[in-house]
């Protein structure tokens, strides 16, 4: 990083333990939440009903239809202006000062399937289980997970009930934020991250951006820019530091563990190892945003050729192709590789496997990031508590890994790979 | 803990080719390469053997016979071989192997890495490579020892490239403690340097174009399809996705896919048009006008069906082949197989 003044900190506030209490604030590092308060906060027309829980990490508790996760988070000069367009009015994303909680999630529950909605029947189970085999292999069993259970009101539509569930969960998250905001004596963060993008003076490095995948296919599977479903999309740039700081929000709930969440976005790994990289290994030079999943061949190979001319407008020698999801988009990385590498600029793809290997695979993909097999059945696991759904949600049964959000994440976030074995 | 060994004839000490016919036995202790075993560590309680052709010429009834002395043994680990390049034994070793993996038994067996056993083993033993003869056996024997200690003490086994068995064609998750970010950048740093690395290959596996259909105005044609078409009310309850099985519906007097008749039950794409008119998922109205101009000889006499969602590729390899050779057996010359 060079050393201009920062476009955005972020403040990070470490938590170390969340209770329930009477009243919503801060004590030290100890988070106290009134679930019945947040639970209000997180009220909609559209919602029968929204519950709010905690649950730590070695509880044996199972977290079921699990939609989304987002880092709490909240513009400590406007806070509502947290999560524009999706939650809060139209504002730059990006820039000021956000300040975050470190060590705590909220995670999205909505069983779907009370809609009647015909895809959301079709939904795969999505778990985040905070004790048992699978935290070993999934991200969200490290954190004190604030679970906010929405059920949709049967009157609404989709889409109605899908803006509301959203609204709650980034409302939530804006809360838990917000107890670092106002406090008497005031709070210090622990940590301030001073973020800055902007051309580099260091020409002698390589020019790296980094192509960011995301679906965007109608309503339950839309990613949201601002607020507006991101379905049509022409391959973009988008300021590195407005995705950390809440521009891009998810909205899709298919395939858990291959899914980006809210936080994914917010957390940036990616962003974050080529920024601190930036002037010393590389030049980071700026982030693509593309959609996978492309319906017809040549909706695939115009968002792959568009990705590519875009880099080299952007002077970029090389790239990081991030995935979303599974199948299908699959082959959208690997063409976007191709494109890119018959452009002249090097490429590296992030993709999870199957028990099968790779779904697609062109040449020019000789550099891959396996992000793991999301095949693998994990041991049967029993939790002594369900949240979120009203069955047994596969209690005792072997649960493959696709199952767990964040699992094989795609953009670099986790640490999971596989071998040959 | 039980360990048991299998042999073949001759290292069972039955005699050679004479003996190759050998009804499966079962001795008490260790015999032969097992008392190597025994000597690097691991004590054999039991030995089992078979003649190599009675094996082959007999596989289900010894394989029975082997299989219920396992089952009422319980071991903690079962050993077959060292093979070496024999292909009768090996192939032996490997179908025990195989079969006793999926009942749950710990297994190791070593044999030379282009054995028909490796194949025959299909990824469930851990297979040691050997030279192709008994000159190998000093060398064989501790590393099989040194497994199958570990293997029955239920210890975790490393990667094929650490352990140096033969690879098993799994892909096993294990945390690398470095984020995919930071793996990424490094890989790609390096690329940029010449040095191109890759954390996975593409499968080998490619399946060429067959030649042409010389005529098919003699030809009979049969449709094919993944993407979950079925009588309506789905009769025989095909998953909508993760299939673990394909289905056949006769077509012997139906003229085009009515809607009122047949439904799509596929998990992954918007089914609202297809079931407008499930010809779009199994084009037998097309068909079936190419069959009264006499442009194809004959359509098959049924639909194959199943759903290709989430579905392992080793499950869609296995419906191939099965679907593959029905049809074969129906002298079908090409299918119309539609994807989804």
């Amino acid at each position: 990083m060079s050393s201009a003044p920062a476009d955005l900190e972020i403040a990070r506030f470490a938590v170390g333990e969340v209770v329930g209490g009477t009243q919503t604030g801060r004590d030290a590092g100890t988070l106290h939440l009134s679930l019945p308060e947040l639970a209000v906060s997180a009220a909609e027309p559209a919602l029968a009903e929204a519950t709010v829980d905690i649950v730590r990490p070695g509880e044996p508790v199972r977290i079921a239809n699990v939609i989304d996760a987002v880092v709490p988070a909240v513009k400590a000069d406007d806070p509502g202006a947290t999560f524009p367009g999706a939650l809060g009015p139209l504002a730059p994303a990006g820039r000021g000062r956000t300040n975050v909680l470190d060590g705590v999630r909220v995670i999205v529950s909505c069983d779907w399937s009370v809609t009647g909605n015909a895809e959301a029947v079709e939904f795969p189970p999505s778990f985040v289980d905070m004790a048992g085999p699978s935290v070993e292999r999934a991200p969200y069993a490290s954190t004190t997970n604030v679970v906010v259970t929405c059920r949709p009101s049967p009157d609404a539509t989709i889409v109605e009930a899908d803006r509301a569930v959203r609204r709650a969960g980034l409302t939530v998250a804006r809360e838990l934020a917000a107890t670092t905001i106002g406090a008497k004596p005031e709070i210090e963060p622990d940590d301030i991250e001073r973020l800055h993008v902007g051309p580099s003076s260091a020409s002698d490095l390589p020019a790296v951006c980094t192509v960011l995948q995301v679906a965007s296919e109608g309503p339950l599977v839309d990613t949201f820019l601002y607020g507006a479903p991101l379905g049509g999309l022409v391959p973009t740039l988008l300021d590195p530091l407005e995705v950390l700081d809440g521009a891009l929000v998810n909205g899709t709930y298919d395939w858990p563990s291959v899914r980006n969440a809210t936080a994914t976005y917010q957390e940036g790994r990616l962003i974050r190892e080529l920024l601190a990289a930036d002037g010393k290994r590389l030049h980071f030079a700026g982030l693509i945003v593309a959609l996978g999943y492309l319906d017809t061949a040549d909706d695939k190979q115009r968002s792959a050729l568009q990705t590519a001319r875009l880099a080299r407008l952007i002077g970029a020698e090389a790239a990081i192709c991030t995935t979303f999801s599974s199948g299908n988009s699959h082959t959208d990385t690997m063409l976007t590789v191709r494109a890119l590498e018959r452009t002249g600029i090097r490429t590296c793809a992030i993709l999870a496997e199957t028990n099968g290997g790779l779904t697609d695979h062109v040449t020019e993909a000789d550099c891959i990031v396996s992000t793991g097999n999301e095949d693998e059945l994990l041991e049967p696991w029993t939790p002594e508590r369900v949240i979120g759904a009203g069955d047994d949600a596969m209690a005792g049964e072997r649960v493959p890994l696709s199952s767990y959000l964040g699992a094989n994440d795609e953009t670099g976030a986790f640490d999971l790979t596989a071998v040959t074995a | 803990m039980t360990v048991v060994h299998y042999l073949n004839q001759f290292f069972a000490g039955l005699g050679g080719e004479e003996a190759a016919g050998s009804e499966p036995i079962r001795i008490d202790g260790p015999v032969g390469p097992g008392r190597a075993l025994a000597a690097a560590g691991l004590a054999v309680d039991v030995t089992i053997a078979c003649g190599d052709d009675r094996f082959g010429e007999h596989e289900q009834e010894s394989l029975e016979t082997l299989l219920g002395w396992i089952e009422e043994l319980d071991p903690a680990v079962l050993v077959l071989g060292p093979a070496f390049g024999s292909g009768r034994y090996g192939y032996a070793c490997g179908v025990i192997a195989r079969e006793a993996g999926r009942r749950g038994v710990p297994v190791v067996t070593a044999m030379t890495p282009d054995s028909p056993g490796v194949i025959a083993a299909e990824g469930v033993a851990y297979v040691v490579p050997t030279g192709s003869n008994v000159a190998s056996m000093k060398d064989a024997v501790p590393r099989v020892a040194a497994l199958a200690k570990r293997l029955a003490a239920a210890e975790p086994i490393g990667s094929a490239e650490e352990e140096g068995y033969v690879p098993r064609h799994r892909r096993e998750n294990v945390r690398s403690g470095r984020t995919g970010a930071a793996r990424a950048i490094d890989l790609l740093l390096a690329k940029l340097d010449g040095d191109v690395r890759t954390e996975v290959e593409p499968s080998a596996d490619r399946v060429l174009p067959p030649p042409p259909v010389p005529d098919l105005a003699t030809a009979t044609i049969a449709l094919v399809t993944e993407a979950g078409c079925v009588p309506q009310g789905n009769p025989d309850h095909l998953p909508t996705r993760h299939a673990n099985v394909w289905l056949r519906y006769p077509l012997d007097g139906v003229g085009s896919m009515s809607p009122d008749a047949y439904v799509t039950v596929h998990a992954g794409f918007d089914t609202t048009f297809a079931n407008q008119d499930p010809n779009r998922l199994v084009p037998l109205d097309a068909v079936r006008e190419l069959e009264r101009e006499g442009r194809i000889g004959a359509l098959h006499d049924t639909f194959y069906t199943t759903t290709g969602v989430d579905t392992p590729v080793a499950t869609a390899v296995k419906f191939g082949q099965e679907i593959a050779a029905e049809l074969k057996s129906a002298d079908v010359s090409a299918v119309i197989l539609t994807g989804t």
